[in-house]
């Protein structure tokens, strides 16, 4: 594959990846987790924040590095592990939203639940063609 | 200084190895199901989803540093940059776990603050083991940098 094209390709995760990190916090909202979470024990609501908080940053650290050092995750071999760790990442969550997430709640927000699949196996993707790169 | 990086790898590797096994017996131990009872099923499936992402995160830090030390003292950007990553990751860790966590809820027996003092040194040998690696790709330390 065309490394500029793969490198266009990365950039565009880079910009999908900036759109995943607010639309957590339009989730926060929308979902209500300071809501659904007041009745429950401390413990818990600390641990949902945290891993929240977790996710967010991987996802953001992911971004900067598609939009700003794209090169890094498909030049070396370092680069390439982390590129087919984040295709399995995203390759998973696919998985996930299909086979877990409750589906009545998919089948009300239906057009959401399929944009983010299309997000989340294209991410997929991307990352698996960076990894495989030659 | 090589040699102690790279055993230090592996001794950081080994005991990531360790936390991903014992993080099956969290659930347990502070009695996971029990409490998120109470929550939608909706958040109750976002709450196990993270939990999973997160764990699978810190596999993925064994791995790198058990199968692929070598690639990770290179002293390329990527290295640099994956080993920031982590350093951030186990630096904000440990801050939580000092500040962050309100440990009230877990019941004080031996055992608990047995498992709360390792997992504070755990952290803390992570962030000296990833700011060590980090300072030897950025060519910090003796005979570390880019070839």
């Amino acid at each position: 594959m065309n490394v500029l094209y793969l490198e266009i390709g990365l950039r565009i995760a880079g910009l999908m990846l900036l759109g995943l990190v607010v639309a957590n916090f339009v989730a926060a909202k929308h979902l209500q987790y300071a809501h659904n979470l007041a009745g429950s024990a401390t413990m818990v609501r600390q641990i949902f924040y945290v891993h929240c908080a977790y996710i967010i940053a991987i996802v953001s650290a992911l971004a900067l590095l598609c939009l700003g050092w794209p090169e890094l995750l498909h030049e070396e071999k370092m680069g390439r592990i982390l590129s087919g760790f984040f295709g399995l990442f995203w390759a998973s969550r696919v998985i996930v939203q299909l086979t877990y997430y409750d589906k009545e709640v998919r089948r009300q927000e239906r057009a959401w639940d399929v944009f983010f699949l299309a997000i989340f196996a294209l991410l997929s993707t991307v990352f698996t063609l960076a990894a495989i790169h030659q | 200084m090589k040699e102690l990086l790279q055993i230090g790898l592996l001794l950081g590797g080994y005991s990531l190895v360790a936390l991903c096994i014992a993080s099956f017996w969290i659930p347990k131990v502070l009695r996971w199901r029990e409490k998120l009872s109470g929550l939608t099923p909706l958040m109750r499936e976002l709450w196990w989803t993270y939990s999973i992402y997160v764990w699978s995160s810190h596999v993925f830090f064994a791995v790198l540093s058990l199968g692929f030390g070598g690639w990770l003292m290179e002293g390329s950007g990527s290295a640099m940059a994956m080993c920031t990553f982590m350093l951030l990751w186990w630096s904000v860790r440990l801050y939580l776990q000092f500040f962050g966590f309100d440990l009230s809820e877990v019941e004080p027996s031996f055992t608990n603050r047995v498992a709360k003092h390792l997992l504070t040194l755990l952290f803390l040998c992570l962030v000296i083991l990833y700011a060590s690696l980090l300072s030897w790709n950025a060519g910090w330390l003796p005979g570390g940098g880019f070839p």
